[in-house]
This record gives C-alpha cells, sequence and structure tokens, in this order.
C-alpha cells in the first residue's frame, strides 16, 4: 500500500526524502571522512611504489597537453571572432560548487549519491554534476546541506545527448547496468563505436556539450554508452548552475491542474 | 547462543536504553549500508546489514523489534538508499518477520550453520522478491547481475554481522 501511496503522493514522499536526506548528512560526514583517509592513505603508499613511472608517464601527459593547448588558443580565438560574425549570445555565466560525496548509497536498485552541498551553497534541483572526466548525473533532491545526485546509470535518469561528429540527437537512458543505453536515436543513425556523446541542450536540461562518454557497443538498435566519470568511485563532484530552467522549475511538483472555467480576456485598453 | 530463549523472564528488569539495543543496532547497521567505503563498485553491492540485523532481532528478541521497527527500518534504507520504489523494503522486511516468526523453532537452540543456511535462504528469497517486484513497478525486466552479487556478498558477510550481534546481545541484553 505504501508503495502505491508513494506514487500517487509524490509531494510527501519528496519532503520524506529531503528530511533523511538532510537528518543523515550530519552522520555521514563524520563517518566518511575517516574512511576517506584512511582509503587515501593505502591509495598514497601504493603510489608511492611507483613514483618513478607515475613521473615518466605525467612527462609525456605533459607535452601532449601543451600541444592541445596550443590548439586550443587557438580555436578559442577563432570561436571568439566567429561568434562576433555571426552575432551570438553569449554562453551564460556559471557558477560551480564543489561537494564531497558522503554517501554512495543506492542499494542493488537504485545509483545515486548523497553529497554534502544543498541549498544553502547554492544547490538547486536539476543542475548539472560533473567531475574532471565529464558529466555525473544530475541533482535530483536538495536538502538545506545535502543533496542527492541521480547518477546517469540510475534507472530513472534521462539526459538528452548529440553524437558528437553525427550530431544526431538522443536519450542516454540509464538501466542500472553500468553502460547507459542510446534511446530514441533516428532509424537512419549511423553510430560506430568509439564516437563521443555530449549533452544537447534541447529541455535545457543541461548546457550542450558536456562531455559524457564515448559509444561501447552498437547491437542493433541497442547501443550503449560508457561513461567518461568513473562513477563507481566518485569522491568529489563539482555542481554546475548554467542558470538554465530546466524540463522542471526548481521544486515543482507535477500535481494536476485545477479544471480552468472559459478565462475572460481582460480588456487591454481601460479607458474604454 | 542456545541460551538466548531463557532470558525471557528478565525482560521487565530490563532498561529501557537496554531494551532498546536490538533497534539501534538495527539503525547503525542500516547506516553502515550506505556509507562509502572507496571501493570501486561497492556501492551496489554492499551487504544488507539491515537484513542480518532484523534476521537476527526477529529469532532471538522479536520482542524488542516490534513491526512498526521493522517497517521504519525499511523506510529508513528506501528512503536513505533514494530507492525508486519507497516502500519496498518494507514489505519485504515485514514478509520476512512474518516468516521466521513462524519458524522460529528451526533457529532457536541449533549451530550456527543451521542460522547462516537460514540466512542464505532468506537473502536469496528477499533478493528474487524485491526484483521482481521493482521489475514489475518499473515494467520492464530489470538487469540481476548487481542484486546476485549483492546477495552472494550479504549471505557471505553474515558471519560477521551475525558475531557482532550476537557480542552486543550477550553483552547487554543478558545482564538483565
Amino acid at each position: 500500500m505504501f508503495i502505491v501511496l508513494g506514487k500517487a503522493d509524490v509531494l510527501l514522499f519528496d519532503r520524506l526524502r529531503i528530511l533523511i536526506v538532510d537528518g543523515s548528512a550530519p552522520i555521514l560526514e563524520a563517518v566518511s571522512q575517516p574512511i576517506a583517509t584512511a582509503a587515501s592513505g593505502v591509495h598514497n603508499i601504493g603510489a608511492m611504489f611507483d613514483v618513478y613511472g607515475e613521473n615518466q608517464r605525467l612527462r609525456d601527459e605533459n607535452a601532449r597537453l601543451l600541444e592541445w593547448q596550443e590548439v586550443a588558443r587557438g580555436l578559442a580565438a577563432e570561436n571568439t571572432r566567429l561568434r562576433g560574425l555571426v552575432k551570438l549570445a553569449p554562453e551564460g555565466a556559471r557558477s560551480d560548487v564543489s561537494a564531497q560525496v558522503i554517501a554512495d548509497s543506492g542499494g542493488a536498485f537504485a545509483r545515486n549519491v548523497l553529497v554534502s552541498a544543498g541549498r544553502r551553497d547554492g544547490v538547486a534541483r536539476g543542475q548539472a554534476a560533473v567531475t574532471g572526466e565529464g558529466l555525473v548525473g544530475r541533482v535530483a533532491e536538495v536538502g538545506d546541506r545535502a543533496s542527492r545526485i541521480l547518477l546517469l546509470t540510475d534507472l530513472n535518469s534521462r539526459i538528452p545527448v548529440v553524437l558528437e561528429s553525427s550530431r544526431e540527437r538522443a536519450v542516454m537512458a540509464g538501466d542500472n547496468s553500468v553502460q547507459p543505453r542510446l534511446l530514441y536515436l533516428p532509424a537512419t543513425a549511423v553510430v560506430k563505436a568509439g564516437e563521443r556523446i555530449v549533452t544537447g541542450g534541447a529541455g535545457g536540461v543541461f548546457p550542450p556539450g558536456l562531455p559524457v562518454g564515448v559509444v561501447a557497443s552498437v547491437d542493433g538498435p541497442n547501443v550503449r554508452v560508457e561513461p567518461y566519470a568513473e562513477l563507481p568511485r566518485l569522491d568529489y563532484v563539482r555542481i554546475i548552475d548554467f542558470g538554465l530552467e530546466g524540463l522542471l522549475p526548481p521544486n515543482a511538483v507535477p500535481v494536476a491542474k485545477p479544471a480552468r472555467g472559459p478565462k475572460v480576456v481582460g480588456d487591454p485598453d481601460p479607458g474604454r | 547462543m542456545s541460551a538466548f530463549m531463557r532470558f525471557d523472564g528478565f525482560q521487565r528488569d530490563q532498561s529501557l536504553p537496554t531494551r532498546l539495543v536490538p533497534f539501534t543496532t538495527t539503525f547503525l547497521f542500516t547506516l553502515i549500508s550506505v556509507v562509502p567505503l572507496h571501493i570501486p563498485g561497492f556501492a551496489v553491492v554492499t551487504p544488507s546489514f539491515a537484513l542480518m540485523a532484523i534476521y537476527h532481532w526477529t529469532i532471538y528478541r522479536s520482542d524488542l523489534l516490534p513491526p512498526v521497527a521493522v517497517f521504519g527500518t525499511g523506510m529508513l534504507l528506501d528512503l536513505l538508499n533514494g530507492a525508486p520504489y519507497v516502500g519496498t523494503s518494507s514489505l519485504l522486511l515485514l514478509l520476512l518477520r512474518q516468516l521466521l516468526l513462524s519458524q522460529r523453532r528451526f533457529f532457536v537452540n541449533r549451530p550456527f550453520a543451521y542460522l547462516w543456511a537460514g540466512f542464505l535462504l532468506v537473502t536469496t528469497a528477499m533478493t528474487v522478491l524485491e526484483w521482481a517486484l521493482v521489475s514489475l513497478l518499473h515494467g520492464s525486466v530489470l538487469d540481476a547481475e548487481a542484486p546476485i552479487f549483492g546477495a552472494a556478498l550479504t549471505a557471505a558477510s553474515f558471519p560477521v554481522g551475525s558475531y557482532l550481534l550476537g557480542r552486543t546481545q550477550r553483552g547487554l541484553l543478558m545482564r538483565g
């Protein structure tokens, strides 16, 4: 019965969830800190044995990245020039908040994490959560000091995406497996494994162009995406506010609207 | 463990904090399962410690873990986990409690192997039921890999949970 109630009274359950998120945040923060320290300690000891190889790898990577930096600078300058030419509106201002993952809850049937930033830090529902690698998910519930992020792989995650080179639009849908599926791809679309997936601007959910992942496998209509972000091992995430309204305005709850009667259109000319 | 049930007569003498031990340990066990251990991929297969606690206390001291506490644990578990359908855990845990109460005589005063075997059955049944229920509610057949691994880990870590609960029970509840 409660399950049915949960489907019917969304508002009540949303409040309950937020209450639990907020209530458990201080306990979870206190417990997760020493564990995180221990985990990073173990990692550091392991890393010490690999300093030489790591150093070499970083030098190589640095050389490669410097080349890329040159390319990026050139492109940025060109981009500014071209934007000026076509009079494109400037991109919206963005602000971001870093948050520690305090609970990687989810159990067997949900994929989400709790993070230590909430309304008082400026987090709002629908904002994008990213790591250095790419998109992680979106903010699903916001408490005062903690919030829940629905990961890309969750059953209920739907993200509008674009295949970067072919510009085909699709919706990336999680199904609790490690690789989300692409839905609603046009039948004519030719998808190849290895193609980059970025967010699409459709619906104003996310800003276009955030890196999401690569096409991992194509099996007829069943196209799977490997996310860039390492979802199973998140420590910190950045929550970005792009100032987008999104499909649902913050804290909007689908409530049946009362039937409207015939509306009398006001007279535009009061002088009559 | 064989002597647990002989202490019913002492219940009235126990102070309230002591009588809350089953509830408190169940609550703690529920919280443990969401703490990030920074082991990649562990979150989705975390053993269900709450299940162990409810299994243990229903067999040994069901009087101190009433249905409402079991229900509350299920709700907390679902809300904390951000489960897609809140209430599934409550429903399943209450079913488990009912089943265990009717079968309690098979577990009390038996060697640990019986308890463990019973828990293995319970975990399997709970996982299958939960998977079926969530699949039904969601309207599609869900990936069963993570639940299967989760159930295996839960069953495998039962001795640890059972030991901790047994020690707590002997240390606090038996003193009377």
